[in-house]
């Protein structure tokens, strides 16, 4: 008989996500080259980069929206285990624990705000397809149970005197905070952010800097954010790592990031004096 | 005593607010159309085409699913109702099994075609999709002129009416209440479907695809659900069709009745099942209860495609939502129309108390 091969893979001590030698090439061009980082547990950690670096697209390998990458992403999923997300289904991801907003936020029009909250509990639902059709009492139970949790997220963040409206023409920050609460319904373990604050104004981004900060102590989550507004970053961020190109510049805390040489060159440009 | 009517009344406008109590009415009144037609209000002939207008609905409120709340659109409707209804019929009238046993099984079968169809045409989307569809429905149309020894070819298929093991021999006028206590129940499983997490998860992969899938929704699986419940709808239909309908022939289940389909639920209203409904008595009950008696227009040839194209462009024009949409305005219009009113008659006093 044929023995099953599982592979094993291994995770440092209280590190969650480990993404070993990513690389994603497009064509010719290499979107990532190569790519090393560790984010620890409960730590908030910023990729940031000019445009075209790359930043989403290490986001899509993450989350499996690209398949095609090489090198591995090993993840301490909700069970404990210890997984390379590259096997995983873009569709599974979440069940592992990590879940995503979008640059350009994916909300469902039509469907009212706590709906689309609901939406991001699709797999904490238990019941089958057939009891659903017939509408048995257990899945009203659960409907209700998960629509408590889903205004209690929404209390959280604030929004909940607007649960009824529907997601379509809300202000952008409605927008992206129905989104937070939409990743917040799976009880992640590891949330990416995808340009949070872009389209906020100053006061917004700054409240979304407590709220990030909030996320994390209550769900005791790590998250990693996307950014180009740099105050947020510094101010949110634990941890930093510098990308142009695909490749890696630096990885430091926000003081060394804004210290380095070679950061100010990929922003700035360098000076031939 | 003015509190408890007023108690009363609250616990009625909420009772009648629920969706269930509202398609348990809806059967009740459907189930008042055929005592109406024993005592001569209503035609038999009338009888007929209400009875199709809720066969179309059934089969409408699968495609609704399809394309309202999913966003696949199909063109194989007419294919799967001539499948099941053939079915029925061979089965009772040349195996003679029961009634019931027909039933279940004219759904199975085209349940299971439909699955393997969708597995394999699910995977490609839009217009393509329909062109798949399209293609499914065309074969299944031509078997049923080739295989004349079951279907009858062009001479058709009869049944008759349904004889139902505990009710015996159904008439006419009970089988128009069969066809409508069917639809009512689909029109229940819909709004089952809708409510939930399947509702939700099908709007949210019509909606966005990548934020469905980053949430956990798998989209080959749920297309490949609704598609299986647009067979089990349309296949419901054909039941209906065949047990109301005296005869049946391989020409009814052509293209046209697939875009009827389609039509119904675009001027009806994508998304709503009240709308389904009104969208099929506009383009199967009007023009041939109201159209065919009016003099002169009635005598064109062609009436009902001229008339539902009319309406699919006014529809798309100015609810593009479907009509079913039109509530709203009335609503508006008519809460404009009170305060015009009432400013006028304030406007009056106003002056009145200055002449004094």
């Amino acid at each position: 008989m044929m023995k099953k091969i599982v592979e094993t893979y291994e995770l440092a001590e209280g590190i969650v996500l480990d993404i070993k030698n990513l690389s994603m090439t497009f064509g010719g061009l290499r979107a990532v080259d190569n790519l090393s980082f560790q984010i620890k547990k409960n730590q908030i950690y910023g990729l940031i980069g000019p445009n075209g670096a790359g930043k989403t697209t290490v986001f899509n390998c993450i989350t499996q929206f690209y398949k095609s990458a090489t090198g591995e992403i090993i993840f301490e999923n909700k069970n404990g285990e210890i997984i390379n997300l590259n096997k995983v289904p873009v569709d599974k991801v979440i069940n592992q624990g990590i879940v995503r907003t979008f640059q350009n936020v994916e909300l469902i029009k039509d469907l009212t705000i706590l709906e689309n909250v609901l939406v991001g509990a699709h797999i904490d639902f238990k019941v089958t397809l057939f009891e659903e059709v017939f509408r048995v009492g257990r899945v009203r139970k659960e409907e209700q149970a998960l629509r408590d949790k889903a205004m209690e997220v929404l209390k959280f963040l604030g929004i909940d005197a607007m649960k009824d409206f529907l997601a379509f023409g809300l202000p952008y920050g409605i927008s992206k905070k129905v989104e937070l609460a939409r990743t917040l319904m799976s009880n992640p373990k590891l949330i990416i952010l995808d340009e949070p604050a872009a389209g906020l104004n100053d006061t917004e981004s700054i409240q979304l800097a407590h709220l990030i900060k909030e996320i994390k102590d209550r769900y005791q989550c790590s998250i990693l954010l996307v950014e180009h507004d740099m105050r947020l970053v510094m101010d949110v961020c634990d941890q930093i790592c510098a990308i142009s190109f695909g490749k890696l510049l630096e990885i430091g805390t926000p003081k060394q990031i804004q210290q380095s040489k070679i950061v100010q060159e990929a922003y700035l440009g360098r000076t031939d004096e | 005593m003015e509190q408890s009517k007023l108690v009363l009344k609250t616990k009625v406008t909420t009772l009648l607010k629920s969706p269930y109590i509202q398609y348990g009415l809806f059967a009740v009144l459907l189930s008042i159309l055929p005592m109406l037609q024993e005592i001569g209000i209503l035609k038999s002939s009338e009888i007929t085409i209400l009875g199709s207008v809720m066969v179309y609905s059934i089969a409408a409120l699968g495609l609704n699913l399809l394309l309202g709340y999913s966003g696949l659109a199909s063109l194989g409707t007419a294919g799967f109702m001539g499948l099941a209804a053939y079915t029925t019929a061979y089965f009772v009238q040349d195996l003679g099994l029961p009634y019931i046993v027909a039933f279940i099984v004219s759904i199975i079968i085209p349940l299971a075609i439909g699955i393997i169809v969708g597995f394999i045409s699910l995977r490609i989307e839009g217009m393509y999709l329909a062109i798949g569809t399209l293609i499914v429905a065309e074969i299944l149309l031509k078997s049923f002129t080739q295989f004349s020894d079951i279907t009858g070819g062009g001479i058709g298929k009869p049944m008759g009416y349904p004889n139902i093991a505990i009710l015996g021999q159904l008439t006419k006028n009970q089988t128009f209440t069969l066809v409508a206590i069917v639809l009512v129940i689909f029109m229940i499983l819909t709004y089952n479907i809708v409510r939930g997490r399947t509702g939700r998860a099908l709007m949210a992969m019509r909606g966005s695809e990548s934020a469905a899938q980053a949430m956990g929704i798998n989209i080959l699986k749920y297309r490949l659900i609704t598609f299986g419940f647009a067979t089990i709808f349309a296949a419901a239909a054909g039941v209906m069709w065949i047990s109301f309908l005296p005869r049946i022939y391989p020409n009814d289940w052509g293209l046209t009745v697939s875009l009827n389909i389609l039509a119904i639920i675009v001027i009806g209203g994508l998304k709503s099942i009240w709308g389904t409904l009104l969208g099929s008595f506009i383009v199967i009950g009007v023009p041939n209860l109201i159209l065919k008696n009016i003099p002169i227009i009635g005598n064109i040839p062609g009436i009902p495609n001229i008339f539902t194209g009319l309406m699919i462009v006014l529809v798309i024009m100015y609810y593009p939502y479907g009509l079913i949409y039109i509530g709203h305005d009335v609503k508006k219009w008519y809460r404009y129309i009170k305060n015009y009113i009432q400013k006028l008659t304030n406007k009056k006093n106003n002056i009145d108390e200055v002449g004094k």
